[in-house]
């Protein structure tokens, strides 16, 4: 049996599920938030949505992905049982859908670190908006940058999970520096008028606010998306775990990091907008790349230390972003870079091919539809297409998730009763089956901390609630605000959306009987507790271990084993 | 021009000669320049009248009459001899426009009665009310067996001028006096230049120019300021003063007999005038002149209500029972006759209660069941079917039972020229004094508007405006009930004015001629609106109303905190409702939609409504002062985007609403966050507990994750160490 792919330290999983978590939703994405959405009043339900909802998931991801060592098609074929197979492929073109234009945004990044340390954000005479603009339009411009990202991303996944581990290692140690030191400049300039007004602002409880429900849906998005959860990125870093990792603790480490780089960066980006505009919320509230791309220029170049301080603060601040950025997207290429060698292809091979189709997939959003808005400032509509046909998206593998959950404990409680050892009725249900899952996957032993009960309510009861009022709220503010919402030829419209979501759902489910007819080789390391047999789809002869022969797939043994002895 | 000669041959004044008329537009033209400074010239600095007009018009001596004509002159009042013969001279004077009436002929009357022509003379001195007949080519037209008149004409409309229902109210009868012979005067004597002044025409009734100021030409308001109060009224350049609207067109005046058929009845009451002239009065202060007089003066008709048994029954033996007799004419119209507001109920037949004030006493109650279903009074004038029979007001219960009210009741209801059945008289205006007013339907109940409210009040407030008087409707005053504008307004839909004509019954003869001229518009003005005054006031509030102005964006400051005032300027001539004017707002915030990667997203809210109030301070408008309407628009304190408002002005009643800006337009204002940051205390404590949270809970974890797994982080940082591999060199591995 082959040696499988694992991180080599406890660190190394969460600096590269930090790495995941981390992204640019947590730096430009959050201060706009929390300035939309009354300042202090917003961390508010923000803090407990982390625990609420994004921690228990997180949880589950590892749990789930600790158990069956496969990326998500694995485990979900493995979890949710042969037929939900197709869960874990929607999961994982989500991902990739989303990445096509993710690696475009990291491009912007990269090119405004480039813009920044060469000084060219910081004159007299620059404006923002002038540079923006040209920038987007130069289509070659932006598709180097996005090549560029993309190269650094292969190179990095190349050779899997050491090479993964060492680079967010590095990177995120970095992202921790540059966005303390560019706090630490913010605060200077936020002081030297006088008042820490931004700071202020941002840690001011409004208590009419707090009875606004668009503040508590605000704070359940920004905690779903900023931390990952449930989109199968821990599901996929977990396969890489040592054998008695601990899930809960983990779990924890990763969720409460992504929330302090969110306060920090918020922070620093609030207090920064706040020491130099006359009008700080119109600006904080404008739209993420406006406040990224187009404020924060402009505020850092007014930064303290005569031409050096601006140039440092710039520079800075965007390289920590595509830092942030970056780590993300090694995540988005691992997640779908892992489905394939889980089925057998040779990983480099994957790797390139997932390269090739990210750019190839990329170029539309990085070129297309480059439009102005009613304030003369460019931007990729076609992009900005595929972040709303997608986005929302993401929320399902996490629906998926609690589904397989909801699942194994049904199944668990009803072959006990069957058996005899577990009381028919809901009382023995809810005293054998709703903590199955807690019980076989999570508290295994391995963890410091035993999770108790909360875990379960959180899962069965506040999960489904919470989706659904994330779900309506966001249709229905769509339906409200957009015209021609049901028109499927209005890009912005619902239409489209169930259009493609319909068509992709519809084209994996039938896809389901090709998936399942594959071999599955799971990553599991010496030793691990890894048992899948009391799992729904856990009875499936074509599912080996890495080095393992499967029957009428000898051939692909040997390119798994060929990986692996690099 | 044809007719200048024989027009010169009426009136021993100067004449203009026909040259001199030919002129005219060139001279007007240099002169109006000329105006312009004068109006600009400081008051202090001014011209003296003497240097403006004719030593004529200085003096009040109008061109009708030797300046010795004293009453002619409205130095002195005219008695009913002298406004009967004066009518007759007149009419024999312009036969083509004037023909002369006393009562009318009777026969069978639009309710099916047989009327004599004496059911119109008064019950007591026996005479009917004189009164004139106003048309071009007025001996031509149709003739009206019933009335007694030629000069009917289906096109022309008919308008009905009433003096003196109250007999003490001398300027009431005084004022259509004067109408009379400012028609006589300038029908076809176009372009008289009135006040001397070389220029002709500058300044008909009103404020035609919109600037606010009834002195159109501004030559009141050139002159030194000791000149400007010429009526002595306390009002610099009021109606009535020399210089305001002295200069009407002759030429309109001539149009308007031409088009309309005016019936001018000065003196209605003239039993009771006499009476109070001749006989109360003196009673009252033996020696005295009735200005001198505390004494209020006799106010009813002369019917005799101390005849026990049927009535009526006149009774010329008898004297004149001042305790008793008599009938308020005005609260004797069948309109709601009989309601108990502001009249006396019905006495019995002839009873006549001590101690009671007979003063509006108003009539007997009926005694024929007018259609013969041996029911009596049944349904009673309101325009409505009280009995449920099919019929309307088809057996009243009382009123219309004078002589004179009967005859306005006659002649309104058998001048049907169009033969449609219904009224010609779609105006019409009923002169008493005093308290300088305009009052218009209706009358006989409070709190209550007139289907019509907003269009009478409009020309009540135009009528107001020249007059400078207070335009209410009449029951805002105090309730009345069985007036004439009520019978006229609610039987015969006519828009019809009460004017309240200066400031005693007995005005002091020093006052006639100018309060005349100060009350000579509102006769001319009911005739010009004759035609349609309902669509006439709905084309001019439309009109008005686009003066009427939303305040925009730069006008308006937001405060520091609390709701935003957005607020609307309204002509003071624009019948507005406060109560039913609204500011519609909406917000357009920045979308919870916000894309991470489009442009700004917003979102907007629905259209809400705010209120409006009444605040102090008014506006000013194009023309004129206006009212100032405010909303306060609750925009919270921690809103930013955009503040999109727009206005809803309705009129009185809410018949229209006029939108500011212009219809489905709105207004758009920056809104910024105005409230406070934050304070240091709750910050610093939500800081902590953040800080608690997150920071504090990853340390914990992290320390029970490096004190578990201390041999394990030891071997991965000795791995870190020893690797190889360099971010830097991946790409090329």
């Amino acid at each position: 049996m082959a040696e499988s792919d694992q991180f080599n330290g406890r660190l190394g999983l969460i600096f590269a599920s930090i790495g995941a978590a981390i992204g640019t939703g947590n730096i430009w994405r959050f201060p706009r938030m929390v300035g939309a959405n009354g300042g202090g009043t917003f961390l508010i339900p923000w803090l407990i949505f982390l625990f609420a909802w994004s921690i228990p998931l997180v949880i589950a991801e590892y749990a789930m992905g600790k158990r069956s060592r496969t990326g998500t098609i694995g485990t979900f074929r493995i979890f949710a049982g042969r037929r939900f197979a197709w869960m874990g492929l929607w999961t994982a073109w989500i991902s990739t859908a989303i990445g096509f234009y993710y690696a475009v945004v990291s491009g912007w990044t990269l090119k405004y670190f480039q813009l920044g340390i060469t000084g060219a954000l910081n004159g007299e005479k620059v404006d923002t908006t002038e540079v923006w603009n040209a920038f987007l339009q130069s289509s070659g411009q932006v598709i180097f940058f996005q090549f560029v990202v993309i190269l650094l991303v292969l190179g990095t996944i190349w050779k899997g999970a050491k090479a993964i581990e060492k680079v967010n290692f590095y990177l995120m140690i970095s992202l921790f520096v540059l966005l303390f030191l560019t706090l630490f400049l913010s605060l200077w300039m936020d002081l030297s008028d006088g008042s820490l007004d931004g700071a202020l602002f941002m840690f001011t409880v409004d208590f009419d606010m707090l009875f606004e429900p668009e503040v508590w849906i605000n704070g359940l998005s920004q905690s779903a998306w900023s931390c990952s959860a449930g989109m199968g990125m821990c599901i996929t870093y977990a396969v890489y775990m040592r054998k008695d990792e601990d899930t809960v603790l983990n779990a924890f480490t990763m969720g409460l990091a992504n929330n302090s780089i969110s306060i920090i960066a918020g922070l620093a980006v609030l207090s920064a907008i706040f020491a130099v505009n006359p009008d700080p919320l119109a600006t904080v509230t404008g739209g993420s790349s406006a406040i990224t791309f187009l404020a924060l220029p402009e505020v850092f170049a007014q930064a303290p230390g005569g031409a050096i301080g601006p140039l440092i603060m710039t520079a800075m601040f965007f390289l920590a972003l595509s830092f942030a950025a970056l780590t993300s997207m090694i995540s988005t290429v691992e997640l779908c870079v892992r489905n394939f060698v889980d089925h057998g292809y040779d990983r480099e091979r994957s790797v390139l091919i997932t390269g090739l189709a990210l750019f190839i997939f990329g170029i539309p959003s990085a070129v297309m539809w480059i439009k102005f808005d009613s304030a003369g400032v460019a931007f990729p509509e076609f992009l900005e297409v595929q972040d709303h046909i997608w986005g929302y998206g993401l929320m399902f593998s996490g629906l998926f998730i609690a589904f397989s959950i909801w699942k194994y404990g049904y199944i668990k409680w009803r072959k006990a009763v069957e058996e005899g050892t577990a009381a028919p009725g809901f009382a023995g249900y809810l005293g054998l089956g709703v903590s199955a899952f807690r019980d076989d996957f999570i508290n295994t032993g391995d963890n410091d901390l035993e999770v108790g009960r909360w875990w379960d309510v959180l899962i069965y009861i506040a999960f489904p609630v919470l989706f659904f009022i994330l779900m309506a709220s966001y249709f229905s503010d769509m339906i409200a605000n957009t015209p021609n919402v049901w028109d499927p030829s209005n890009p912005k419209g619902l239409s489209i959306i169930l259009l493609f979501w319909g068509v992709v759902a519809t084209l994996f489910i039938v896809l389901n009987k090709k998936l399942i007819e594959r071999p599955l080789f799971r990553n599991v390391p010496e030793g691990a507790d890894a048992d899948i047999s009391e799992l729904p789809g856990g009875s499936d002869d074509l599912i080996g271990q890495v080095g393992d022969v499967i029957a009428g797939f000898e051939h692909l043994t040997a390119s798994v084993d060929a990986e692996l002895a690099d | 021009m044809t007719t200048a000669a024989p027009v010169a041959l009426r009136s021993s004044a100067p004449r203009p000669t026909l040259g001199f008329l030919i002129c005219l537009p060139l001279l007007l033209s240099f002169a109006a320049p000329v105006a312009e400074n004068a109006y600009a010239q400081e008051p202090a600095t001014g011209s003296t009248p003497e240097s403006i007009w004719s030593q004529d018009y200085i003096d009040d001596i109008f061109p009708w009459a030797p300046a010795n004509e004293r009453i002619l002159q409205f130095k002195e009042y005219h008695t009913y001899e002298t406004v009967k013969n004066r009518m007759l001279r007149l009419a024999e004077d312009n036969p083509d426009i004037f023909s002369f009436h006393e009562g009318m002929n009777g026969g069978t009357n639009a309710r099916g009665e047989e009327v004599t022509a004496n059911a119109y003379e008064g019950w007591y001195y026996g005479h009917s009310s004189p009164w004139m007949k106003i048309t071009g080519d007025v001996q031509d037209g149709d003739y009206n067996p019933f009335v007694g008149d030629t000069g009917n004409y289906p096109d022309r409309h008919d308008v009905m001028i009433v003096g003196n229902h109250h007999a003490r109210e001398w300027m009431s009868y005084t004022v259509p006096m004067m109408q009379l012979e400012v028609i006589a005067f300038s029908y076809n004597n176009i372009g008289y230049d009135n006040d001397g002044d070389g220029l002709v025409d500058e300044d008909t009734w009103g404020d035609s120019n919109g600037d606010g100021q009834l002195d159109d030409d501004g030559d009141c308001l050139g002159l030194a300021a000791e000149f400007q109060d010429s009526n002595g009224d306390g009002t610099n350049c009021g109606p009535g003063d020399h210089g305001v609207d002295e200069d009407y067109s002759e030429q309109w005046i001539t149009d308007l007999v031409n088009s309309r058929e005016i019936y001018l009845i000065p003196m209605l009451n003239v039993d009771g005038n006499i009476y109070d002239r001749e006989v109360y009065m003196p009673g009252q202060c033996p020696g005295e002149e009735a200005w001198d007089c505390s004494a209020a003066g006799w106010r009813k008709n002369l019917r005799d209500n101390t005849v026990t048994g049927i009535t009526p029954l006149p009774d010329l033996d008898e004297e004149v029972d001042e305790g008793c007799d008599g009938v308020d004419l005005n609260r004797n119209y069948q309109f709601e006759w009989g309601a108990p507001l502001g009249a006396t109920g019905p006495l019995v037949p002839g009873a006549c209660y001590a101690g009671q004030n007979n003063d509006v006493y108003n009539g007997p109650v009926d005694t024929v069941d007018q259609d013969g279903d041996n029911r009596f009074n049944e349904d009673h004038v309101d325009g409505k079917d009280d009995d449920g029979d099919g019929l309307t007001d088809e057996d009243w219960l009382g009123g219309n039972s004078e002589p004179e009210t009967k005859f306005i009741q006659d002649m309104t209801e058998m001048n049907d020229d169009t033969g449609d059945g219904s009224s010609e008289f779609k105006s019409t205006l009923t002169h008493h004094s005093f308290s300088e007013l305009i009052l218009w339907p209706w009358g006989h109940c409070t709190d209550c508007e007139s289907p019509d409210h907003v269009q009478l009040q409009y020309h009540g407030q135009m009528m107001a405006d020249m007059t400078q008087y207070a335009n209410l409707q009449s029951s805002s005053l105090y309730p009345t009930s069985g007036d004439f504008c009520d019978w006229h307004y609610g039987v015969h839909g006519s828009y019809c004015y009460t004017s309240e004509i200066g400031t005693a019954f007995h005005q002091h003869p020093d006052d006639i001629d100018h309060i005349a001229v100060r009350n000579l518009g509102l006769g001319f003005y009911i005739a010009e609106i004759a035609d349609s005054p309902r669509e006439r006031a709905d084309l001019e509030i439309a009109n008005i109303s686009q003066q009427n102005y939303l305040k925009q964006p730069s006008m308006i400051t937001i405060p520091d905190e609390g709701d935003i005032p957005v607020e609307i300027c309204v002509s003071n001539q624009f019948p507005y409702s406060a109560t039913d004017s609204k500011v519609q707002w909406r917000q357009v915030k920045p979308s919870r939609m916000q894309s991470d990667f489009g442009p700004r997203e917003w979102s907007t809210t629905p259209w809400e409504t705010a209120g409006v109030e009444l605040v102090d301070g008014g506006c000013s408008l194009a023309a004129g002062n206006g009212t100032l309407l405010r909303a306060m628009v609750p925009v919270s304190e921690t809103a930013t985007g955009k503040l999109h408002y727009k206005a809803t002005v309705s009129t009185l009643g809410g018949a229209d609403l006029y939108q500011y800006p212009a219809d489905g337009d709105y207004y758009v204002l920056d809104v910024t966050y105005r409230a406070a940051f934050g304070s240091v205390v709750g910050a610093f404590f939500t800081f902590s507990l953040v800080a608690t949270f997150v920071w504090g809970g990853l340390a914990v974890a992290l320390r029970i994750m490096l004190g578990s797994e201390e041999d394990d982080d030891k071997v991965y940082e000795a791995d870190l160490r020893d690797t190889s591999i360099e971010v830097g060199s991946l790409s090329e591995d």
